[in-house]
């Protein structure tokens, strides 16, 4: 069982890496905060996976690490909406009032 | 019994995760990748989740696996929604140029 | 009002407890710190989220299988996507009209995130702007059902057009 749960850890960790690439690539900012989103999930189920190997207090760290991550994925989108501040509801879609990131290509 | 179950369990969640990934990798605009995060992932979790907690020596491992999970669900389903409307406000992808209009 | 509000504060509060409970493992030294803790987070999540009509926990309970069936199978369906060498995709937007309150326009979103092909990004007016994966799969015939479950917890009168 040891074994089998450091060998899906592993294939977890290799998912993640493909992420990464993702976050390397972008292109846009969403694209990065949405694949650094993938790897606070994956961490989670790694943390998870290594529960059952010590003495499962890695549950603690994967239920924080759950909430920051979402916490940052909050973050993320609070500081690109367009006052900088507000609630993406405020600004309707299709009207980007002065954003930066145009010309950026779609993958 | 138990450690089959946890086998089939977790490799069955390894594979969304693998699946969340490539779809991260190949899905061709950012809102297709959200799609494939978001369900993939969390599925993913939920299997490992049930896996590993047949494995937990105490209702209360067992519990907080619950309680993490739910707390991942419902992040995914709320941040899907906030960067997805991000990433429209962002690139300007508007709907109006959506390929089927509005239905009532 | 103010009976929504004493409902609101008992359903926080036995799932507040819980949460605590489940974070101290239900260890008596945890239990004083608790007492304090839970109601201060009850209090505070009434603040900044006030209660303005009861759920239904009934129609929620009831309606969790189908979401977990849901939910497995979109992710089964994104990850046969994929996987799949040609990558069958047809990715496009609609608006639907959906009658709800705020509160429950952004747990439908979530919702209809985790389910097959949908994925919402906020409204546009009194619409919800739903990205579709394959807008020639048929994954939009399901947000009306799910708009109208989502009613039916919330307890608000069903939308006046049948759809």
């Amino acid at each position: 069982m040891t074994f089998w749960l450091h060998l899906v850890t592993l294939g977890v960790l290799a998912s993640l890496g493909g992420a990464l690439w993702r976050v390397w690539r972008g292109p846009s900012p969403a694209d990065r905060m949405m694949a650094a989103q993938l790897v606070g999930t994956g961490g989670v189920a790694v943390l998870m996976l290594l529960a059952p190997l010590r003495d499962w207090a890695a549950l603690d760290v994967a239920l924080a690490l759950a909430l920051l991550a979402a916490l940052a994925a909050v973050g993320f989108v609070k500081a690109t909406s367009p006052d900088g501040a507000g609630d993406p509801e405020e600004t309707a879609p299709g009207n980007p009032a002065g954003r930066d990131g145009n010309g950026e290509g779609d993958g | 019994m138990a450690d089959l179950a946890t086998v089939l369990l977790t490799a069955a969640g390894l594979c969304f995760f693998l699946a969340g990934t490539a779809g991260v990798i190949r899905f061709p605009d950012i809102h297709s990748r959200l799609h494939a995060l978001t369900k993939a992932d969390n599925l993913g979790l939920g299997f490992i989740a049930v896996g590993v907690a047949l494995q937990a020596e105490s209702w209360a491992q067992v519990a907080r696996l619950g309680l993490i999970w739910a707390l991942a669900l419902l992040a995914a389903g709320t941040v899907a929604q906030l960067v997805a409307r991000a990433a429209l406000t962002d690139r300007a992808a508007a709907p109006d140029g959506a390929k089927r209009g509005s239905r009532r | 009002m103010a009976a929504a509000t004493t409902q609101a504060a008992l359903h926080r509060f036995a799932l507040f407890g819980a949460v605590w409970i489940v974070l101290t493992s239900a260890e008596p030294g945890g239990m004083l710190a608790g007492a304090l803790a839970v109601p201060a987070a009850v209090w505070m999540s009434l603040r900044l989220l006030p209660a303005r009509r009861p759920v239904v926990l009934l129609r929620l309970a009831l309606h969790a299988p189908r979401f977990l069936y849901g939910s497995v199978a979109g992710g089964v369906d994104v990850a046969r996507r994929a996987f799949s060498p040609s990558m069958p995709l047809d990715p496009g937007w609609i608006a639907v009209p959906v009658d709800l309150p705020d509160a429950g326009r952004v747990a439908l979103g979530a919702e209809l995130s985790l389910m097959p092909g949908t994925l919402a990004a906020g409204t546009q007016g009194d619409r919800l702007l739903v990205h579709l994966l394959d807008c020639k799969a048929g994954f939009d015939a399901a947000i009306p059902q799910e708009a109208a479950a989502m009613a039916e917890i919330l307890a608000v009168a069903p939308p006046p057009r049948s759809s």
